[in-house]
């Protein structure tokens, strides 16, 4: 039940987990959606890294 | 000898009303500490605003020295004392080791920072957070520090002696959970920093009385074993408060124990290796010193932050599937408690810290690129990113459970609380962004003045300058009215705030 000025994860905690949920079924165990996000991570990474050796290069040319 | 404990009706967790109450006075100094810090934030921006240009050299540099120190050291490491309570006494429904030491340790580090602020506001200590030799401070500017760190150590050392306690008393099952040991890490962490701020800092204070020489280059090395990894510390603990905020607000699952645990531990074994970044044009050190330390060592740090970066959303993401959130890719994210501002802390506090501070740092740690980004904005662009967006966003969040959980009071203005965590972000993120690429132009970090103005040589940054300055203000701007709102209502629920139903006023 809501209550105002106490967060909802004391005053509507999260159900506890079945004892006898196990490992889980497949749907429930995936972790696709982090996933994704990982890789929008890496590209974001990608992109900032090379941009900096872009900016190098043209500081520092070579020959 | 008899203990006093109390039984908190939301978690079952047995309180040691001595933890309770050195919590409460931990996390009261910090809040009194990010006010100041604030405060004097507000006077660096407008300053480094160059169409505003506030203050004069020598006020510019001492609200830099009291932003510096009030935030990176006395804010996060009076609120991180509390986390080791709660961590070590409360979740493992044990007693504190000690609690006069603990009252001994607090006392040191209250007296350490009264001297030090005195020393800062008197402008007898205008050194910056580095206070880089041969700058020179009143010796009592490094008396506080030594003070500080001592009373530091003696909570540390009596987080370590609970956890024996509770061992050798049976007060829990199985393993340590995940957040005690990831406190343990950030104690593991402290010690090592504790010690290198000892090692320098003890003969600074000789040095700054006439009694013995410091070499400038030895300061620097020994100096950034306390700079960096204190910071460490700051991570360390923001990873657990991340494992506890997704635990009590959706209910996340740690996936893998052991790898979460590894990673912690690999903070540890590399982390004081990687304050080397710090030096990379330092002319002192060998090419191979510095390679070595940053980009082998120094990855499995970030290794480190990679994994959890990954698993405390995995976690969030599991757990909310397992209560039936399945449908398509992102129901769990849409679905997600985004008026919690424990949970909203939470995720702004990965984003930021991974993809604002976390991508950059890496970077800039790269030898070849430090050379083009040392000294300028683009640093403090970095690391506001990861302590501030990351950090401070964190312990934020984590503070809206503090204020019922231990302070047993309703969170004051709570619509204005669920609001708090985007209003930070927000104004961070642009600030962070903002001076990461006027930084990109060269302009200076820690300079008074870039206009040069009455210099005998004359330097012109290019006009985005001007335009990236202005949204880098409006952006600290924000940023310092979602700190504000904290304060408030941390500061109302605390003291004039509503108890709890079944808690006397």
């Amino acid at each position: 039940m809501p209550a105002d000025g106490i967060p909802k994860g004391l005053t509507d905690p999260p159900a506890p987990l079945p004892p006898d949920i196990g490992e889980g079924t497949e749907e429930q165990t995936k972790a696709t959606g982090t996933l994704i996000l990982v890789f929008v991570f890496l590209a974001a990474f990608v992109v900032y890294y090379f941009v900096n050796w872009k900016l190098l290069s043209a500081l520092w040319r070579i020959g | 000898m008899n203990w006093d404990f109390r039984t908190c009706p939301y978690t079952g967790l047995k309180v040691d009303k001595n933890a309770d109450a050195l919590m409460k006075v931990n996390a009261v100094v910090a809040t009194v500490a990010l006010l100041i810090g604030g405060l004097s934030a507000i006077g660096v921006l407008l300053t480094r605003w160059q169409a505003i240009h506030l203050f004069d050299a020598a006020w510019f540099y001492r609200l830099l020295t009291i932003h510096g120190m009030n935030m990176l050291i006395f804010f996060i490491l009076f609120f991180e004392m509390a986390i080791l309570y709660f961590a070590s006494a409360v979740l493992l429904n044990s007693r504190v080791a000690a609690p006069k030491a603990g009252w001994v340790g607090f006392g040191l580090m209250l007296l350490g920072t009264i001297l030090i602020e005195w020393m800062m506001f008197a402008g007898r200590a205008d050194v910056l957070f580095t206070s880089y030799v041969p700058l020179r401070a009143d010796p009592n500017f490094y008396l506080g520090v030594i003070f500080f760190a001592v009373g530091a150590l003696t909570v540390v050392i009596q987080f370590f002696a609970t956890l024996v306690i509770a061992k050798r008393e049976k007060t829990y099952e199985g393993s340590v959970p995940l957040v005690t040991f990831g406190a343990a890490t950030a104690a593991i962490i402290a010690v090592i920093t504790l010690g290198h701020g000892a090692a320098v800092y003890i003969p600074t204070y000789l040095w700054s009385l006439g009694l013995m020489e410091m070499d400038a280059q030895i300061y620097r090395l020994v100096w950034w074993g306390l700079g960096h990894s204190s910071q460490q510390i700051n991570v360390a603990a923001m990873v657990s408060v991340w494992y506890l905020l997704g635990a009590f607000t959706v209910g996340a699952v740690v996936i893998n124990e052991k790898i979460s645990r590894t990673a912690f531990v690999l903070y540890v074994l590399f982390i004081s290796m990687a304050s080397a970044h710090h030096l990379l044009v330092d002319p002192g050190m060998g090419p191979a010193w510095k390679v070595w330390n940053t980009s082998y060592a120094m990855y499995l740090a970030v290794l480190a932050s990679m994994i959890h970066g990954f698993t405390v959303p995995a976690g969030i993401e599991v757990g909310q599937r397992l209560r039936g959130m399945t449908k398509g890719t992102f129901e769990w994210f849409r679905r997600a408690p985004w008026g919690d501002p424990g949970f909203s802390s939470l995720i702004l506090s990965i984003i930021i810290f991974g993809f604002l501070g976390g991508i950059t740092g890496v970077t800039f740690g790269t030898e070849q690129i430090n050379i083009i980004a040392h000294n300028t904005l683009r640093i403090p662009g970095h690391f506001h990113a990861t302590v501030v967006g990351g950090t401070a966003l964190a312990f934020m969040g984590l503070t809206y459970y503090v204020i019922p959980l231990v302070f047993r009071k309703k969170v004051a203005f709570f619509p204005l609380a669920k609001m708090q965590p985007y209003i930070f972000a927000i104004g961070m993120t642009i600030f962070s962004i903002a001076m990461t690429f006027v930084g990109t132009f060269g302009v200076p970090r820690r300079h008074w003045d870039i206009t040069f103005a009455n210099s005998p040589f004359d330097l012109q940054f290019a006009p985005a300058v001007d335009l990236l300055l202005g949204v880098m203000g409006i952006g600290g701007l924000i940023a310092a009215l979602g700190g504000g709102i904290y304060i408030l209502i941390t500061v109302w629920s605390v003291f004039l705030g509503t108890p709890m139903e079944g808690e006397s006023a």
